[in-house]
C-alpha cells in the first residue's frame, strides 16, 4: 500500500482527540507525582513512598476494601440488572421512579445516610409490635457491619450502575433477545443469566468499574461505621504531612488502576465494534 | 404470541400490581438503606434549633439572597461540566471504539477512567494546583516558553467559576466515557455500509443514523453527569477555599464544621436540592420521550 | 420452584462472602490484650494535687476498664498534639483496642456522631470527644456528655473547665505564621507585616472562615494587632479586608502539601500544627515558625465522655491517662501547651529538652467562651461582605 493510502488510513482526529485527553489527565498527575519524588532536598527519590509503604496496615487495608468492593458489585448487578430489565420489558411505567432514586445518592450528603443507617440499625431487629428479637443489632458485630457498609456502597454506587446497565440494555434489543430465548422455552432466571447477562458485558464493567472506584476511595462511611477500610486509614497516615498524601494518592491511583485491569481481564468485556468510521 | 406476551399495552392475563413485585426487591432495598436513613433530612428542615416543628428553614431558602445565589451557581456549574464534559467525553469514547484507535488504547482509556471517575476531593486539587496554581509547574513552563505570567498578564485564575470547571471536568469526562463507550459500541458496521450504500456522506450518517440511535444514550450519560456535579463538595472545598458558595458548601456549613449553626436550615437546603434534581428529572424525562420517538 | 434455590443460594453466598470479609477484617483489626495487669504505675510520681489518688480506686478503674476491653475514639489525627504517640502508649500500657473513628471528623461531627449513636453500643459510638471550645456548654447542654473529674482535676485552671466536671480543656496554642523559607526568606515578624507587598498571593487560612473554628480565630486573633480587642472582632474583618485588596491573600485552604509547593508560602495556624508541620518536612523545604509579637491568642480544646458511651470505664482510664504528668508531657512533645502545664512548670516535672523546644507564648491572650462567641457571628455574618470574597462571575 502507497505511503499516502497508508496515511489516509490513520483517524486523524481520533488520534487528536486522545491525545488531548491523555495530556489532561496525565499533566496533574505528573505534577503529583513530581511533588512526590521530592522529599528529599534536591534529589529525586522515594522516600515518601517508602514511608508510605512501610506499614503493613497499608496492604491489609487494601485488600480489605478491595474484597467490600467486590461483594458491593456483585449485590449491586443482583440488584440492578433485574430491575432494570423488568423495567424496559414489562414495566415502564416505574421508570421514572426508579431514576429518580437511583439519582438521590447524588444529593444525600454521605454523613447524613451514615448517620441515618447508625441510628436505625443500632437498634435490634424485632418483628413489629412485637418484642420477639430476630437479630442483634447490626452494628454489634463485624458480619452486621460489614453487611451495613456494603448496603451503604451499593446506595452510593447506585446512580452509576443503574445508568451504566441501562444504557446497555437501550443497545442491546433485550426485546428481541428475551422473544428468542423464550420461544426456546427459557425460564426468567435463565433468560437473565446466559441470555442477557453476556451481551451487557461492556456495560457491566464500566459499572464495576466506577462502583469499585468509589469503594476503595471512600472515607466517611468507612471512618464512621469503624471498618478497617483503606480510605480512613490513608487519611490517618498522612493528611497532615506535605509530601507523603501525594505519594499515597498516587500510589493508590496506579494500584487501583492495576486492580482494575485485572477486572478487565477477566470479565473480557470488549466491545464489538472496534472498525474504522 | 410471544410477542403479545411481551407487550405491555395489550392486556396481560396477570393483573396490575402483580408487575409491580418484579421492581420489589428494589424498591425494598431503597426504602431500607436510602429513604429511611435519609428521613432526617425531611424531619430535620422543619425542626428548629431548639427541636420544635417550624417552617422557618424552608422560607429561609427563599429569603435569602446568598442561598438562592448558591443553588443557582450550584445549577451553573453542574450543567457546564455536564455539557462540556458530555462533549468531550463522548469525543474521547468515539476516538477509542468507532474511531479506530488500537484496541490496548481502549483498554487503557476504560480502565485509567474507573480510576479517575473517582480521582476528586483534596487529591484532585492538589494536582491542579500543582499543575496550573502560581507556583504551578505548567504555568512556570507556559512564563518560560512563552513569556507569559499567567496569573499577573492574563485573566487566568484556577481559584475560580472555570478553573473549577475544569478541575471538575477530571472525573466528569471518564464518567463520560465509561457510559458512552459501550452504547458506542452498538452502532452497528452494517448500519455505516447500508448508509453508505445509500450514497449518504459521514455527515448524513451521524446526524440521521447515529445521533438519533445514541441520544437517549447521551441524556442519560449527561443526567448522571449533572447529579455527579450537583452533589459534589470536597474538591470545590479544597479548591476554592469554600469561597465559591455552591449549595453543598453551604449545606456543610450548616450541618458540619467547628462552629455551631442551624442544622435544620442545612436539611432544608438538602431538601431543595432533592427538588431540583427531581426537576432535573422530568427534564429529562421528556426529552428522554421524545428522542425514543425516533427509534420506534 | 429454581428462583427459591437461587434465592438460597444467594443468601448462602452472601453470608460466606461476609463472614470471609470479617475474618480479614477482624485480623486487621484486634489487638490481643495483655495478659496481666499493669499495677497502678498510671498517675507518675509525687502529684502535689490535695485530692491524691488512691492506689485502691485505680486498680478497680483500670480491671473495669480492661473488661471493657475497647475504647472508641474520634477526630485524633495522629500529627495533632503527638495524638499517635498517646493512642499507642496507653494502648501498651493497659492492653485495650482503640478504634479510632473518622479523624478528619470536625467538633460539630463529633457531637453529631454521638447523637447518632445514642442506642448503638457497637464500636461506632465514639466514648470520648476532643472539640472546640464552645461546644464544652453546648453539648452538656444537650446531655450528651456525662462529667468525671480527673484525679488531677484540681491542677486544671479554672476558667478552662466545667465546675461540676462535664468537660475540661485540654490543651492550647497560640495561633502562628508557619513560613516556607526557600520561597520566602523574609519571615514575617507580626500581623502588620503580613500586609507588605512582597507576600503578595502567599498568605493563606488554615480553613473556611464560616466553618472552622481555626479560621475564625484567625480572624479573631488579628483583631487583637490591629486595634481590636477581645470584644470586638470587627477589626479582624478590617485587616483581612485589606490584606485581600492588597491581593496577598490567597484564597485557598491552606495544608503542609502547599506550604511545601510554595503556592501558600505562608500559613497561618495553631503553633503546634506549624511545629509539627517543620519537623515532618525535615528540611525539604526549609521552613519557619514565628508566634507573631502582637496580637498573640491561644485557642483551647476540651475533652469530654460521651453520655452514651458503651465503654464509660476505658473513657474514664483514657482521661485519666492523658491528665496525668505522663499524657501531658506526651501532649508537649507534639508541641501542645498541655492544661496543666503551669503546674507542671511549678513542680519541675518537664524535661528541659521539651521546654527549649516550645516558643515563647507570653502574653498570650484566653478569650472567654461569651467572647468566643459573639466574635463568631460577627466573622461568620460578615466575612463575605466585608472581606469581598467574590464568586466569580460567570456567563
Amino acid at each position: 500500500m502507497s505511503l499516502l493510502a497508508r496515511i489516509r488510513r490513520i483517524p486523524f482526529w481520533s488520534w487528536i482527540w486522545f491525545i488531548l485527553g491523555a495530556l489532561y489527565f496525565l499533566l496533574p498527575l505528573y505534577a503529583t507525582v513530581n511533588f512526590s519524588l521530592r522529599m528529599e532536598r534536591d534529589v529525586i527519590g522515594f522516600k515518601a513512598y517508602i514511608r508510605a509503604f512501610e506499614d503493613p496496615e497499608f496492604l491489609e487495608t487494601f485488600l480489605y476494601s478491595n474484597i467490600l468492593a467486590l461483594l458491593t458489585i456483585i449485590a449491586s448487578i443482583i440488584l440492578i440488572v433485574p430491575t432494570a430489565y423488568w423495567i424496559r420489558l414489562r414495566l415502564p411505567e416505574a421508570r421514572r421512579i426508579v431514576e429518580f432514586i437511583t439519582l438521590l445518592p447524588f444529593v444525600v450528603p454521605a454523613i447524613i445516610l451514615v448517620f441515618g443507617l447508625i441510628r436505625i440499625y443500632s437498634s435490634p431487629i424485632k418483628i413489629p409490635f412485637t418484642d420477639i428479637r430476630l437479630l442483634q443489632p447490626l452494628t454489634t458485630f463485624e458480619v452486621g457491619t460489614d453487611i451495613l457498609i456494603v448496603a451503604g456502597y451499593v446506595v452510593l454506587g447506585l446512580p452509576y450502575m443503574y445508568r451504566s446497565v441501562d444504557t446497555g440494555m437501550r443497545t442491546v434489543d433485550v426485546r428481541t433477545l428475551t422473544e428468542a430465548a423464550q420461544s426456546l422455552g427459557a425460564s426468567w432466571f435463565t433468560i437473565i443469566t446466559r441470555v442477557i447477562l453476556p451481551n451487557i458485558r461492556a456495560a457491566l464493567l464500566s459499572g464495576a468499574l466506577l462502583t469499585f472506584a468509589i469503594v476503595v476511595g471512600e472515607v466517611t462511611l468507612a471512618s464512621f461505621l469503624g471498618v478497617p477500610a483503606f480510605g480512613p486509614y490513608l487519611f490517618l497516615l498522612g493528611q497532615h504531612r506535605a509530601y507523603e498524601p501525594a505519594a499515597l494518592s498516587f500510589a493508590s491511583f496506579l494500584m487501583t488502576w492495576l486492580a482494575m485491569g485485572l477486572i478487565q481481564l477477566f470479565t473480557g468485556g470488549q466491545g464489538q465494534a472496534a472498525g474504522t468510521h | 404470541m410471544a410477542q403479545t406476551a411481551l407487550n405491555p399495552k395489550v392486556s396481560l392475563p396477570v393483573s396490575d400490581w402483580k408487575k409491580w413485585l418484579g421492581v420489589f426487591p428494589f424498591f425494598l432495598f431503597a426504602i431500607l438503606f436510602l429513604v429511611l436513613p435519609s428521613l432526617r433530612l425531611v424531619i430535620g428542615s422543619f425542626t428548629n434549633n431548639e427541636g420544635q416543628f417550624t417552617f422557618a428553614n424552608l422560607l429561609q431558602l427563599f429569603q435569602e439572597k446568598s442561598i438562592l445565589d448558591a443553588y443557582w451557581l450550584s445549577i451553573r456549574i453542574s450543567a457546564a461540566t455536564a455539557i462540556g464534559g458530555g462533549i468531550f467525553g463522548f469525543l474521547l469514547a468515539y476516538s477509542v471504539t468507532v474511531g479506530g484507535l488500537p484496541k490496548p488504547l481502549r483498554s487503557a482509556l476504560i480502565t485509567f477512567s474507573g480510576v479517575a471517575s473517582n480521582f476528586a476531593g483534596v487529591p484532585l486539587a492538589f494536582a491542579f494546583i500543582a499543575t496550573l496554581g502560581r507556583t504551578g509547574f505548567v504555568t512556570a513552563l507556559i512564563k518560560n516558553l512563552f513569556g507569559v505570567n499567567l496569573y499577573q498578564q492574563t485573566d487566568f485564575d484556577l481559584y475560580s467559576f472555570w478553573g473549577l470547571s475544569l478541575t471538575y471536568m477530571y472525573f466528569q469526562f471518564p464518567l463520560m466515557v465509561l457510559i458512552m463507550a459501550p452504547a458506542l459500541d452498538g452502532l452497528k458496521q452494517e448500519w455505516r455500509e447500508a448508509a453508505e450504500n445509500l450514497g449518504a456522506s459521514t455527515t448524513q450518517y451521524w446526524l440521521r443514523v447515529a445521533f438519533p440511535v445514541l441520544l437517549p444514550s447521551i441524556l442519560g450519560s449527561m443526567i448522571l453527569l449533572f447529579g455527579n456535579a450537583f452533589g459534589a463538595y470536597a474538591t470545590a472545598y479544597a479548591l476554592t477555599g469554600g469561597r465559591l458558595g455552591i449549595i453543598t458548601i453551604q449545606i456543610g456549613a450548616q450541618i458540619r464544621g467547628d462552629v455551631l449553626h442551624n442544622p435544620g436550615l442545612g436539611y432544608a437546603m438538602a431538601m431543595g436540592m432533592v427538588v431540583v434534581m427531581a426537576i432535573s428529572l422530568m427534564g429529562y424525562s421528556w426529552l428522554q420521550k421524545r428522542s425514543e420517538r425516533w427509534l420506534r | 420452584m429454581r428462583t427459591k434455590n437461587f434465592a438460597y443460594y444467594l443468601i448462602a453466598l452472601f453470608v460466606i462472602a461476609a463472614t470471609l470479609l470479617s475474618a480479614c477484617g477482624g485480623a486487621a483489626a484486634t489487638e490481643a490484650p495483655a495478659a496481666a495487669t499493669e499495677a497502678p504505675a498510671m498517675t507518675e510520681a509525687p502529684v502535689a494535687a490535695t485530692e491524691a489518688p488512691a492506689v485502691d480506686p485505680m486498680a478497680d478503674l483500670i480491671a473495669a476498664a480492661q473488661a471493657e476491653g475497647m475504647l472508641s475514639t474520634i477526630a485524633l489525627p495522629h500529627d495533632w498534639c503527638n495524638y499517635g504517640e498517646a493512642i499507642e502508649t496507653f494502648k501498651a500500657k493497659y492492653g485495650l483496642e482503640v478504634n479510632e473513628l473518622n479523624p478528619d471528623a470536625g467538633s460539630g461531627d463529633e457531637v453529631e456522631a454521638i447523637k447518632a449513636n445514642k442506642d448503638n453500643t457497637g464500636p461506632q459510638a465514639p466514648d470520648v470527644i476532643d472539640v472546640g471550645f464552645a461546644f464544652g456548654d453546648s453539648s452538656k447542654a444537650e446531655g450528651l456528655i456525662q462529667p468525671y473529674k480527673v484525679a488531677t482535676w484540681d491542677s486544671i485552671p479554672d476558667d478552662a473547665k466545667d465546675a461540676e466536671g462535664y468537660w475540661y480543656g485540654d490543651y492550647y496554642g497560640v495561633l502562628s505564621f508557619l513560613v516556607n523559607t526557600d520561597v520566602q526568606p523574609d519571615v514575617p515578624q507580626d500581623w502588620a507585616d503580613l500586609l507588605d507587598p512582597k507576600y503578595n498571593g502567599q498568605v493563606a487560612l488554615s480553613g473556611d472562615p464560616r466553618t472552622s473554628n481555626q479560621a475564625i480565630q484567625t480572624v479573631f486573633a488579628s483583631a487583637l494587632a490591629n486595634g481590636g480587642s477581645l470584644d470586638d472582632a470587627q477589626a479582624g474583618l478590617d485587616f483581612f479586608a485589606e490584606m485581600n485588596t492588597a491581593g496577598n491573600l490567597v484564597p485557598l485552604i491552606a495544608n503542609n502539601g502547599l506550604v511545601a509547593t510554595g503556592e501558600t508560602a505562608v500559613r497561618i495556624t495553631w503553633d503546634y500544627n506549624a511545629l509539627a508541620a517543620v519537623d515532618s518536612f525535615e528540611g525539604n523545604p526549609k521552613a519557619e515558625v514565628v508566634v507573631p509579637a502582637t496580637g498573640r491568642f491561644a485557642g483551647v480544646y476540651v475533652q469530654a465522655i460521651s453520655a452514651y458511651a458503651p465503654h464509660p470505664n476505658a473513657a474514664k482510664l483514657w482521661m485519666e491517662f492523658l491528665y496525668s504528668d505522663e499524657g501531658q508531657t506526651i501532649w508537649m512533645k507534639g508541641y501542645c501547651h498541655p492544661i496543666r502545664e503551669a503546674d507542671m512548670r511549678e513542680r519541675g516535672v518537664i524535661p528541659a529538652d521539651l521546654l527549649a523546644k516550645l516558643p515563647d507564648v507570653s502574653g498570650a491572650v484566653f478569650p472567654t467562651l461569651d467572647q468566643l462567641n459573639a466574635a463568631k457571628e460577627l466573622i461568620v455574618a460578615n466575612w463575605d461582605s466585608t472581606v469581598g470574597a467574590d464568586v466569580q462571575a460567570a456567563p
